[in-house]
């Protein structure tokens, strides 16, 4: 049998990690009661000064000195909470306070560290600030992807070329996070952008392509539109993909002729976009088109053919009820679903 | 006759312990790499999340679309808080499907509503098929890129959503994530939001506070670190919608058709191209009522673990096959020899030591410290859990529900988990005969309901 000694060994090392965990627990919580005290009513402090700053526009020495003395944690969230409601001279006022009391100089730090956390830390809080900051732009290449993702972050307020130019470029970021940032940065900038992009888009191809259309997609302007049939018959699926909802966004006679030539095409999701394209721009020629598609092999692609002809109206009802009486179960079936929606769906 | 018999035990004891040994120093050790995995992963975390801002997700227009799929069947004490919450989700591009079943044999689906006053609401109304039909009536009629499968008594924290698609923002390598869900009972909750959250008093909810929390803070948080996250809970989990119709849906014929899924795109993703990671959001959170009765509690054990070992049979051929990588070699050895037989197990060893003592092979004390012994690794890990809650997000924050939390740890294993290796015994001889019922639920409802009817 196992031996009773072992047994009273692994129960002392037990006990220990039991005695240990409790001790850690408990303590942990009185911490936390103590802390969470202190850190309400400095953030209370806090609160009060730059709420004068911001209503009165001005702050007395003793209360920059107190907002320098509070913990960096509590100071940063306290200006970051107060920031984050602020535009124009409010976000002045409050920048020259963070300056006075050595936060953005310490984020500026933070922005150079050697660790990825405390360089997201230092670009969270210049791009809470809204400070203008060549330091940001540095880390647009920043070896971690979520670090890059908030100096983007921080680019959609600073639309300078330059930004917009590194901006795009980083649409061809390997990793999804930063991906995601620069196209939502890019989409805020606005109209500023379209130009550049479509220059961009007519000269790129593949993933920063794709990146590119999806903004593109959002803004949905006619001088995409050279770029978009080009990129329509991209090898890539996913580019093709995203130039069919760009087509489908700008609308014009050769988006229409384009999506519906690609309601051919041999991948199902550029096949469903086109659907989905010509059903966005009502596009009743492609009705009988549509129809065809409801007997497509995919389910989404005859999902999206049958919300098409739904969005159609008139027309495309008519070829979804014919489809019930066809020969095809699955396009019956399909048109059955669609046409049972109700009147406010949108699939 | 007696002695023969003693000597036979005695003999299977003396061969059996070192067996039971390394099963110990095996599970224990692969218990404490989950503890450091997880306390690593928390750090990484609560380091990416600081000061973090969402605004970004709740402003754009490349934010992913959500559906939410809610199947309600026998939901009438929690329905209207649990849709109160989900409409006031804090989610840009959100749809709310709830999939509400009734007993009547009609049609398999018998109308449709959509909401006037909240647009972004429709209510199927079909007959009863079960949850893996009502989640896949919700899929076909679902829009959006994302679903969000749920039970309907759930309630998901207002930013829970926002916080829960971030993996899919940070790779397209992404299928599914899950929260974390905690449980609602004796926490004050209004107009569909848990507004004051208490430890409860009642010993069966006190306790699966406990094990909810080591549950997903302890074991899902350091499987995400290794790669190894094979379960979504069915209460609150985001999908990749393509992926999901990709593979087919849900299935009608088991009872753990969330796991299910869940193994079976992670399998896909092996044999064919395609997104197949599995994360898991921490801070995503989602409240559910869990069993305050014995019985109740039991069935749903018993359906637990009827569900692991099916979704297990059913994917026996990636068990130790390396073309499936960590979860073939490590994950699904895990859920098995750890998770599944760990009853059979622990019957073993509490059968032996009850024969031991029987016929006086060993003493009282030293059983009590054979017990005392088994069990405490695991509540000393358990402990640590709850320091990681507390260092993390500290949401038990009174001292009343510290001591009640440490409490509940420590008398987990008198009886509770005795009863559990019980059902959970049940559950895996009712698989072996084949049975697939899923057991009635009771819901008490949220305290206190204070809220006007919604008009669908």
């Amino acid at each position: 049998m196992v031996n009773e000694a072992v047994l009273d060994v692994v129960m002392l090392v037990e006990i220990a990690l039991l005695g240990l965990a409790a001790g850690v627990y408990f303590s942990h919580g009185l911490w936390l009661f103590v802390t969470q005290k202190r850190t309400l009513e400095e953030m209370t402090a806090a609160r009060g000064s730059l709420a004068r700053l911001l209503t009165r526009g001005t702050i007395n020495l003793e209360e920059i000195e107190a907002l320098r003395r509070m913990r960096r944690g509590v100071q940063a969230a306290a200006f970051l909470e107060i920031s984050r409601t602020q535009t124009g001279t409010g976000k002045d006022k409050l920048r020259f306070v963070a300056a006075e009391v050595s936060l953005l100089d310490r984020a500026r730090k933070l922005c150079e560290s050697r660790r990825w956390t405390r360089r997201l830390r230092g670009a969270r809080l210049l791009a809470g600030m809204d400070v203008a900051d060549p330091i940001v732009e540095k880390l647009f290449s920043d070896p971690h992807p979520a670090v890059r993702a908030q100096a983007a972050e921080w680019a959609a307020a600073h639309p300078s070329p330059t930004v917009i130019t590194a901006m795009l470029k980083m649409l061809a970021d390997p990793a999804t996070q930063a991906r995601f940032a620069v196209q939502d940065a890019l989409l805020r900038m606005g109209d500023i952008i379209a130009e550049p992009l479509a220059a961009f888009l007519e000269t790129h191809s593949g993933a920063p392509a794709e990146a590119g259309l999806r903004v593109a997609g959002a803004l949905a302007e006619t001088r995409f539109l050279p770029a978009a049939l080009r990129l329509s018959a991209a090898d890539e699926a996913g580019v093709r993909v995203a130039a069919a909802k760009l087509l489908g966004g700008i609308g014009s006679a050769a988006s229409a002729e384009r999506l519906t030539e690609l309601l051919k095409d041999s991948d199902s999701r550029v096949r469903a976009a086109a659907a989905n394209g010509l059903g966005r721009m009502q596009h009743w020629p492609a009705a009988s088109q549509l129809a065809e598609s409801l007997r497509d092999s995919t389910w989404h692609v005859r999902r999206d053919a049958a919300l098409a002809l739904r969005a159609i109206g008139a027309p495309g009802t008519l070829f979804l009820r014919r489809a019930l009486k066809g020969d095809d179960a699955f396009a019956a079936d399909m048109a059955q679903q669609i046409l049972d929606l109700p009147a406010t769906a949108t699939g | 006759m007696m002695e023969s018999l003693s000597g036979l035990v005695s003999e299977v004891m003396v061969r059996g312990q070192f067996i039971v040994l390394l099963y110990f120093l095996g599970v224990n050790g692969w218990y404490l790499t989950l503890l450091v995995s997880s306390l690593l992963e928390m750090r990484r975390h609560m380091l990416v999340i600081a000061n973090e801002s969402r605004y970004l997700l709740l402003s754009s227009t490349l934010s992913p679309t959500i559906s939410i799929l809610a199947p309600a069947f026998n939901e009438e004490a929690t329905i209207e808080g649990s849709l109160r919450a989900l409409l006031a989700l804090q989610y840009p591009r959100l749809e709310v499907i709830v999939i509400s079943e009734q007993r009547i044999k009609t049609k398999p689906v018998r109308n449709l509503y959509r909401s006037s006053t909240y647009p972004a609401l429709v209510v199927v109304d079909k007959e009863n098929g079960g949850k893996a039909d009502a989640l896949n009536v919700g899929l076909s009629f679902a829009g959006s890129e994302l679903v969000c499968a749920m039970d309907a008594d759930t309630l998901i924290e207002a930013d829970g959503l926002q916080r829960m698609v971030r993996p899919f923002l940070y790779s397209t390598d992404v299928v599914a994530t899950g929260g974390t869900i905690r449980v609602v009972n004796g926490s004050e909750v209004r107009f569909g939001r848990v507004i004051r959250i208490r430890v409860p008093t009642n010993p069966l909810a006190g306790i699966q506070v406990v094990e909810y929390l080591r549950a997903f803070l302890f074991g899902r948080l350091g499987w995400n670190r290794l790669g190894g996250n094979i379960i979504i809970s069915g209460a609150f989990g985001l999908f990749r919608r393509e992926s999901v119709l990709n593979a087919g849906g849900y299935l009608h014929d088991t009872v753990g058709e969330d796991m299910e899924l869940v193994l079976r795109l992670k399998r896909l993703s092996y044999e064919q191209p395609g997104p197949g990671k599995i994360a898991f959001v921490p801070d995503s959170v989602a409240w559910t009522e869990v069993p305050e009765s014995t019985r109740v509690l039991g069935r749903q054990r018993d359906r637990w673990h009827r569900g692991l070992a099916d979704v297990l049979w059913r994917h026996r051929s990636m068990l130790f096959n390396p073309r499936y990588g960590v979860t073939g070699l490590v994950v699904l050895p895990y859920y098995v020899f750890v998770e599944l037989l760990a009853p059979v197990v622990e019957l073993a060893g509490l059968a032996s030591l009850v024969l031991g003592l029987a016929f006086g092979i060993v003493d009282w004390s030293f059983a009590a410290l054979f017990f005392l012994t088994a069990y405490g690794l695991g509540t000393a890990l358990t402990a640590f859990t709850l320091i990681i809650e507390d260092l993390s997000f500290h949401r038990y924050d009174t001292f009343r529900d510290r001591a009640m939390l440490f409490w509940w740890a420590l008398v987990e294993n008198l009886g509770y988990r005795q009863m559990t290796v019980y059902w959970r015994l049940r559950g895996l001889w009712k698989f072996l005969r084949g049975r697939k019922d899923w057991g009635a639920m009771e819901r008490k409802g949220f305290k206190p309901l204070a809220a006007p009817t919604a008009r669908a």
